[in-house]
């Protein structure tokens, strides 16, 4: 079945005994936008039907100057048949909304008993209260307000509404079914912090009192004013020239925005019926009770669109098409009137458990669904609606046809991805914890390694110089035979003995560096310099240590320390500087040093350690050969010149760098290291597993040279050793791979 | 041992234990790709070593990728090969200069970076 038929009512739509229109696309627009117009109207018929039928018989016979919306009676009073009498009442709604009407039913209402309870107060202030006993007598106009009233008056202390009986009030069909929908959102309002039984039980008190069957779905004969709305929508459709006819500003309205600014429509749509409706006034009142008493309010907004949906998913459902009855979209629509779907920030999600709940959720987070839904939802489904209208700017009749086609299916497969998308974001809430937790365990991680680059220091667990009576001599005698690892157990005893002996632990610290140990060398550096803060040699070692580590700030504040506790150069160094250390603030100061005194090799030194820490390689290499000029025999200084020729390609220059430094040092057990680096560096792995191998027979725990051997005989295709390399079984390596 | 020593067979070592890392699973992840790297010693084209980079299965090995087509195979000289990974030449400079040829799809070797490579043994000063 074509929506066209759909929209213009034909015959295939109609569905016997219905008590919605037959036009599903006309009731639409009917709960779209009539959720406030069509109650006050028919508030304002209920009278009529006591006599007659007709509300203008009713405005000739009665009319009470304080009779809500009264005032916005005029255009019901013109004559016309009842079809524009009907469509006055439609637009006569324009401009109030169901919470004009009761407001004003309060307000007309009479003195105020004590309060019951003290949060009442706002209440109290809000509803201006109204009588205890509600005069059930008078014109049912007013017996019906009043009645209503009661009922309102009940919601305060929470206190059952006992079925009350009343006059016969003549109520039609539709007029009940107005009532009990009204009623029932209005129930879960007020008793916002009851259970779903106390609602209902409330809700059908009142319902039997009025004589209305609480059966939601009940139907009756079709009253007249909703063919007329399918009429006039009809007539409506009709026309291309909406400004000619005579029909009042909704069609003029609806027609120019089909050529105009989507916007324009949610304005004047929201300025009409929306925003500015019951639904915002209650929403107001809402959150003016939620301050005194949190948590009792209900979104009126939200249930005024499970409202409006509920009633839209009756209409479709009256639709007798099974393909129809099956769509995706019709059973989205029926979702929301139930509320198993929300929309909570223009996404659609399911809602699982008790809606009260969820809605005092989204009532905590802050800004209120509401707002939310008529600044943005509306907005978003005109524009795309409005858009679909721009690319379809001809005939009318086309756009129900292209509506028809491909609209409904689109719009249910969007709806469906909605859904699907909510699904996929509960996955990724769990995804995100588990990616927060692997963060934590990094944090933790780099924190630890962060902490022994710090400089924990480790001390060996078994040590035989601890009670030797001097140990920091035994240490420097150890370490100038080049006994490296005894040195550091020595200097060890020393330090736990005198742990403020800066001499003892800067020594420590140059041993467990020659040990290519950096880790430790830091930590012993780290120790030394808290005893003796402006030691030259501990400062430039600790900036190398951290050069090596990679890490340049570190590096960097040891190097400008260095500058600037120099006797010499110390007037060079700014002190403001050392809050904000850049790497090329300090190059210039050591250059300007250098230019000072040429002839200082140690300047020279600092220098090219910066520039392998700016990878300045070639400037790194000039720096250390001007050095060496100076100081020619200085093992440490011919490694450092290895070093960086290694990490600059130049493995080969770097053999023989490394060279002379063990000829002058053969236990320096880093530069054996080197060596074994810069031969695997050149394809050499056998060469450079017995370097390695050297290496570690005189420091076993240097662990970066485990894992380098552990790979050069990987390429060298001995993997018959590695489980020796693996276990650590120095005694086979070197039996293998002697030097 | 015949002409199994390049210098490169080191970073390929290298690159095998770092895929075994969390670091390297990681990069599987975000590549996840095979690549093909034949190496030369001297000349390009001639005594080649072929390499499977398999940063899907995050392996290493000597020999033709087996598992289909790699999605890139590069051929380097010995030199130029270390030069690259250990990030001394941009592989854009490479590929203009003839340094690197490159097979396969050009949107998969641009993600050959000296990044994907972990760091080679830094000497100490």
């Amino acid at each position: 079945m074509a929506m066209r038929e759909l929209v213009s009512g034909g015959a295939a739509c109609a569905v016997p005994g219905s008590s919605s229109s037959s036009n599903p696309l006309g009731a639409l627009a009917n709960s779209l936008i009539g959720s406030s117009s069509k109650t006050k109207e028919r508030l304002e018929e209920i009278p009529t039907s006591t006599s007659t039928s007709s509300g203008r018989q009713f405005d000739e016979q009665y009319q009470p100057p304080q009779l809500p919306g009264s005032e916005f009676d005029r255009p019901f009073l013109q004559p016309g048949t009842q079809g524009s009498d009907f469509i006055g009442a439609f637009r006569s709604a324009d401009h109030g909304g169901l919470a004009d009407a009761w407001d004003e039913i309060q307000q007309h209402s009479h003195v105020a008993p004590p309060l019951p309870h003290p949060r009442d107060a706002e209440f109290q202030r809000i509803y201006d209260r109204g009588p205890a006993q509600p005069t059930l007598e008078g014109p049912p106009q007013r017996v019906l307000s009043n009645f209503l009233h009661s009922f309102v008056e009940s919601s305060r202390g929470g206190l059952p509404f006992h079925p009350t009986p009343l006059p016969m009030l003549g109520l039609s069909e539709r007029d009940k079914q107005c009532i009990r929908d009204r009623s029932s959102i209005m129930a879960r309002h007020f008793f916002a912090d009851k259970s779903e039984d106390f609602i209902s039980a409330q809700v059908n008190a009142l319902l039997s009192s009025l004589d209305i069957d609480s059966d939601v779905r009940a139907k009756g004969p079709q009253p007249a004013p909703v063919r007329e709305l399918e009429a006039y929508w009809n007539e409506s459709q009709g026309i291309m020239q909406p400004n000619s006819h005579a029909t009042d500003g909704w069609v003029a309205e609806f027609g120019q925005q089909r050529h105009g600014d989507p916007n324009a429509w949610v304005h004047s749509f929201e300025q009409q019926h929306g925003s500015n409706g019951w639904a915002s006034e209650f929403e107001q009142e809402q959150s003016q009770l939620a301050s005194v008493d949190h948590m009792r309010g209900v979104n009126v907004a939200n249930l005024a669109a499970m409202e409006q949906t509920r009633m839209l998913a009756n209409t479709l459902a009256q639709n007798g098409d099974p393909k129809f009855q099956n769509s995706k979209f019709l059973q989205f629509v029926s979702k929301m009137s139930r509320g198993e779907l929300i929309i909570d920030d223009n996404q659609v999600k399911p809602t699982s458990g008790d809606w009260a709940t969820e809605y005092q959720q989204q009532y905590n987070a802050g800004p209120s669904w509401a707002d939310e839904f008529t600044s943005h939802g509306p907005d978003r489904w005109v524009n795309e609606f409005a858009s679909e209208r721009e690319q379809q700017r001809s005939v009318d009749d086309k756009w129900i046809d292209e509506f028809s086609n491909l609209r409904v299916n689109d719009w249910a497969e969007e709806f469906e991805n909605q859904v699907g998308e909510g699904a996929l974001g509960d996955n990724s809430a769990d995804n995100w914890a588990n990616a927060y937790d692997e963060f934590m365990n990094e944090q933790i991680a780099t924190k630890q390694h962060s902490d022994a680059s710090k400089g924990i220091y480790v001390f060996s667990d078994m040590n035989p110089y601890v009670g030797h009576p001097n140990p920091l001599k035994e240490g420097q005698d150890l370490f100038r035979k080049g006994l490296l690892s005894e040195a550091v157990l020595a200097l060890e005893a020393e330090v736990l003995k005198n742990p403020e002996n800066s001499e003892g632990w800067r020594l420590l610290g140059i041993a467990h560096a020659e040990n290519d140990d950096d880790q430790q060398a830091i930590a012993a550096m780290m120790r030394a310099q808290e005893a003796d803060s402006t030691n030259l040699e501990v400062l430039l070692a600790l900036g190398v240590s951290h050069t090596n580590e990679l890490e340049q700030a570190a590096a960097l504040k040891y190097l400008f320390g260095w500058l600037r506790h120099h006797p010499k150069y110390g007037t060079l160094a700014p002190p403001e500087l050392s809050d904000s250390l850049y790497y090329a603030d300090i190059a210039r100061l050591f250059n300007e040093a250098a230019q000072l005194s040429p002839d200082d090799a140690d300047v020279h030194v600092v220098l090219g350690v910066l520039y392998n820490l700016s990878r300045e390689y070639d400037k790194a290499i000039e720096s250390f050969q001007t050095a060496l000029k100076l100081k020619p025999h200085d093992y440490s200084l011919w490694n450092k010149l290895g070093a960086t020729q290694a990490n600059s390609v130049q493995s080969a220059d770097a053999i023989l760098a490394y060279q002379h430094a063990l000829d002058l040092k053969p236990n320096y057990v880093r530069a054996w290291a080197n060596m074994g680096i810069s031969y695997a560096n050149q394809g050499m792995y056998e060469d450079s597993i017995r370097y390695y191998v050297r290496a570690l027979a005189m420091n076993p725990k240097a662990d970066n040279a485990w894992q380098y051997l552990r790979i050069s005989l990987s390429c060298a295709s001995r993997d018959d050793m590695l489980e020796a390399c693996d276990s650590r079984n120095l005694d086979v390596l070197q039996k293998e791979f002697p030097l | 041992m015949g002409s199994a020593q390049l210098k490169s067979d080191q970073l390929l070592e290298l690159m095998k234990q770092h895929l075994a890392t969390d670091e390297g699973k990681d990069l599987c992840k975000k590549i996840n790709l095979v690549y093909q790297i034949k190496i030369a010693p001297k000349k390009l084209g001639f005594d080649e070593v072929t390499y499977t980079v398999d940063l899907k299965k995050g392996e290493v090995l000597k020999g033709a990728y087996e598992g289909g087509k790699a999605d890139a195979t590069f051929s380097f000289k010995d030199d130029d090969f270390v030069k690259v990974a250990l990030g001394k030449m941009n592989p854009q400079i490479a590929f203009m200069r003839g340094a690197m040829k490159i097979k396969g799809s050009l949107s998969a070797a641009q993600k050959f970076t000296p990044d994907i490579f972990p760091k080679p043994p830094v000497s100490k000063l």
